[in-house]
């Protein structure tokens, strides 16, 4: 069965079970190999995604039920890295091993979306249960909040 | 086993690249490798790069045309090493940071020890790195010296580029690579005084961290190539589990699955795990048909149960064990004591838990392979894929990605030699095996469960005149040597062996269990448990001396002296006045005896560990039932810093990690099986839960020691502390979080 979606804004066409995690699609079928598998249970966010705007945690959707609608990946969050989270990133030195940033920054970047004044409160509910075992919690806030300055800035 | 390092000999000789000279030249002029030791440089023919290059050893490449190439032979899992060497080379070199390109070394002997583990990347290249810079450094000097006809005193160096400053004549690095390529070696290149560094000890970015925030950075899990197909593996439930029979109908019934068929466990090899493998043209299609596999298992009488290996381990302690240090006499000491103090410490197993799971790639064709994978260990991957396909080390190439988080687990290359074994029988096939979460759980190599009793003989006045410390745990070594049991002397050196306190009586003992799991280094490794045992117990002791708990250590740790108590404490010893120093400026850092808010409390630990020294106070309290930690302040002394923001880093990294496992760790085992399987039931620190955390490191020009793992071990005995203090009662068992609500 065929499978219409866009992704990054390219619509795509894909022959695969509609039972298939987004996740698997977008890494095997697609070669979106940004988005990554941590835990497969929701549980860790390395592999989140926007879908329609909002973010989610692709190992748990079901390809089927994205038909229609456009996905977002950390390929697609800027053209060439100048999203406002990826230039605090960078500043922030945050990443050490990396492998969950793209799931942090992901989660982050639909918070700022809707809220470029998010407290601590609100960064720690986003990012419930994205982990990073590096520990790079406090500068992944840090990035944030510097990332929703410059976000309230350019308004 | 085998964890011995080589270091390769700083001592630079000088051989002409032959082959180089026969493919490439033609216009004649001379290629030079300078080499660090003679049989490392017949491999280095080989190279048949399109410019001449110019090559100050098997890690440095400078061609004519292009930038200065740093071969990395160490592996990036987060702890920053892809920066740190070429931080070494260019400042010696004199190019910018950002002129360096790495190049990720494959498995290769002649790069000397590449096992990228003990916190040891920076402090074994801190010397040869520094030397091969400053070498091409002074021979590209000479050459731009010679050409124009001037003293090398009139040069001056900048980002690469030569300067004559009695005349506009400057030329690149490339533009004198050739000419630098004919002159002799210095024997003893100039280094730089730290005071003229420019780089090192300079807050440095992650090289990779522009590639990690736009998802192009590729790790293990990352390789695509044509024709791939994608692999799970079903292994036995028990490390010593057989397969008796399955039937793969059902799963070859899935959408895409292609091939379904068992392979051997290889014993030998580090315990590595057979199974039944299902290949398929993706990951969901291979895990759906793996879900479907009928199969039946022989247990291989598996039994062990945590409840009970407490109680075996409980009764090791409390009878004698091997003695490993002996000082005075303790049985006297006790027998006069006016008080003996006796505390027993716990702790689990525990996992590691690295983001990204075990996967490797790998591709068999006309008698060899070639593997891609996240490995801490490039040349024991290389040996034993090798041995387990037929073939000669030559035959093998391992490519190394960068490694997801690590933590020791990817020392390990069971998931590549898994991965080989599916790969031979698919030829021609490039094959990733990908473990699942569950997988990496369930199939670890543990850091060991562990009983640890303390003994301390007070005197009538309250003096600490005997310690009595009997560690029991399963050996790392029975990965390795099936079979062992007693804990091994680099186990023992964690901690243990050398606990630096000035006690007259002193007697360490050691006892090993023999676990159905297999055993493994988690960062930090006996580290953990032995810290836990020491700093608690000291605490206690304060606490029984009505001391203050930092003035209780100051006071046993006594006039600076300088010990060396087992091969863990090489090559620097153990210098009990930069404890003292770290104690100190922890104390000053974290307020230390500030009153705190209600119901908050402070806990103090220190640790030597991989020759670095840290202190740690932790700030915490009780609320609603949960443990709240507050903040956490920690000094530390490596030595020198090369890269200041990274060792800030890799601590609150390390605060993370310790608190994680001192909260929540445990991995329960029933049947030889363990029951946990996923972040669901192997909780770990969230954002939520972070406390502040501030770093104080102490500047010193001494040679570098460990960062990666020293910051962990302080962090559970701490937080016990202040928990104690927070709560009044005594906690002496880890994780803390179920005991404390």
């Amino acid at each position: 069965m065929s499978i219409t979606l866009t992704v990054n804004g390219i619509e795509h066409s894909l022959d695969v079970d509609e039972r298939m995690p987004l996740l698997w699609a977008l890494r095997d079928v697609l070669g979106l190999t940004g988005t990554k598998f941590g835990c497969g249970i929701a549980r860790c966010g390395a592999c989140t995604v926007h879908v329609d705007g909002v973010a989610r945690r692709s190992c748990m959707i079901r390809i089927g039920s994205v038909t229609g609608k456009s996905v977002t990946t950390i390929e697609g969050l800027s053209d060439t890295g100048q999203h406002p989270l990826q230039k605090a990133w960078l500043d922030h030195n945050a990443p050490q091993c990396g492998y969950c940033q793209a799931g942090q920054i992901m989660s982050a970047a639909a918070l700022l979306a809707d809220n470029t004044n998010p407290s601590d409160a609100d960064i720690d509910s986003t990012l419930r249960n994205s982990i990073c075992r590096c520990g790079t919690y406090l500068r992944i806030r840090a990035a944030i909040k510097a990332a929703a300055n410059e976000m309230r800035r350019g308004r | 086993m085998s964890r011995t390092t080589r270091i390769t000999s700083p001592a630079i000789h000088k051989v002409t690249r032959r082959r180089f000279l026969q493919t490439v030249v033609g216009a004649g002029a001379a290629s030079l490798v300078l080499g660090f030791r003679p049989e490392v440089l017949g491999a280095l023919s080989t190279d048949d790069e399109p410019n001449h290059v110019f090559s100050p050893s098997v890690y440095i490449e400078i061609p004519e045309i292009g930038n200065v190439r740093l071969i990395a032979h160490r592996q990036e899992m987060g702890q920053g090493v892809r920066t740190a060497l070429p931080m070494l080379l260019a400042e010696e070199l004199e190019v910018r940071l950002e002129d360096v390109v790495i190049v990720q070394a494959v498995g290769d002997r002649r790069y000397g020890n590449q096992t990228t583990d003990g916190s040891a990347s920076v402090r074994l290249n801190w010397d040869n790195l520094r030397k091969a810079g400053a070498t091409a450094r002074e021979m590209l000097a000479r050459a731009a010296a010679q050409r124009w006809g001037v003293e090398e005193s009139s040069l001056r160096i900048e980002a690469g580029v030569v300067y004559d400053t009695g005349s506009n004549r400057k030329a690149s690095y490339g533009e004198l690579a050739s000419d630098a390529s004919k002159l002799d070696v210095p024997r003893e290149p100039k280094l730089k005084p730290p005071s003229e560094w420019t780089i090192l000890g300079k807050d440095q970015k992650l090289v990779d961290a522009p590639d990690i925030v736009t998802g192009k950075a590729t790790y293990g899990a990352d390789i695509e190539m044509p024709g791939l197909l994608n692999a799970s593996l079903e292994r036995p439930p028990t490390v010593a589990g057989k397969l008796v029979s399955f039937d793969a109908s059902r799963a070859k019934e899935v959408p895409g699955v292609r091939h379904v068929f068992a392979i051997d466990p290889q014993p030998t090899a580090m315990r590595t795990l057979g199974g039944v493998a299902v290949v398929a043209d993706n990951t969901w299609a291979a895990l759906e048909g793996r879900a479907k596999l009928e199969i039946e298992w022989d247990r291989g009488g598996a039994s062990e149960d945590s409840d009970a290996t407490r109680e075996v381990l409980q009764k090791l302690v409390d009878g004698s064990g091997k003695a490993i240090r002996s000082e005075g006499d303790f049985a006297a000491a006790k027998a006069t004591a006016a008080k003996v103090h006796e505390a027993h410490f716990h702790g689990p197993y525990l996992v590691h838990a690295p983001m990204e799971p075990p996967v490797a790639t790998v591709l068999v064709r006309d008698g060899k392979a070639e593997v891609w994978a996240p490995t801490q260990d490039p040349l024991t991957a290389r040996l034993l894929v090798a041995r387990t396909l037929g073939m000669k080390p030559d035959d093998v190439t391992v490519n190394v990605t960068l490694l997801g988080g690590a933590f020791g687990r990817k020392a390990k290359p069971d998931f590549i030699l898994e991965a080989a074994k599916i790969a031979q029988k698919l030829e021609g096939t490039p094959v990733k095996l990908q473990w699942t979460r569950e997988d990496e759980v369930r199939y670890g190599y543990y850091r060991a469960q562990y009983c640890q009793k303390v003994e301390a003989c007070l005197d009538e006045t309250g003096t600490l005149t005997g310690w009595r410390h009997h560690t029991a745990f399963p050996t790392i070594a029975s990965t390795f040597t099936p079979g062992a049991v007693a804990p091994a002397p680099f186990e023992l050196g964690q901690g243990f062996t050398n606990m630096p306190y000035r006690i007259p009586n002193v007697a360490l003992e050691a006892s090993g269990f023999a676990s159905d799991l297999r055993i493994g280094w988690l960062r930090s490794v006996c580290n953990t448990f032995h810290a836990h045992a020491v700093n608690c117990t000291l605490d206690e002791l304060a606490e029984l001396a009505d001391k203050d708990p930092v003035a209780y250590r100051l006071e046993l740790l006594g006039e600076p002296r300088k010990v060396e108590f087992s091969e863990r404490d090489r090559p620097h010893g153990l210098d009990t006045g930069r404890l003292t120093r770290v104690i100190e400026a922890a104390a000053v850092l974290s307020e230390w005896g500030k009153k705190l808010l209600n119901g908050v409390g402070h806990g103090f630990a220190s640790h030597f560990s991989f020759l670095t020294y840290v202190a740690m106070a932790v700030q915490a309290s009780v609320e609603n039932g949960k443990v709240k930690v507050h903040r956490v302040d920690c000094a530390l002394d490596c030595g020198a810093i090369v890269n200041p923001d990274t060792v800030r880093a890799q601590i609150e990294g390390a605060v993370v990690f310790g608190l994680s496992f001192a909260l929540y760790g445990e991995l329960t085992v029933k049947d030889g099986v363990v029951r946990q399987g996923n972040f669901d039931d192997y909780p770990v620190l969230q954002i939520e839960e972070m406390p502040d955390v501030r770093v104080e490191l102490i500047r010193s020009n001494l040679p570098p020691s460990g960062v990666g793992e020293p910051g962990v071990p302080p962090v559970a005995p701490a937080l016990t502390a202040a928990l104690c203090r927070a709560t009044g009662k005594r906690y002496r068992d880890l994780p803390l979080a179920k005991q404390v609500g």
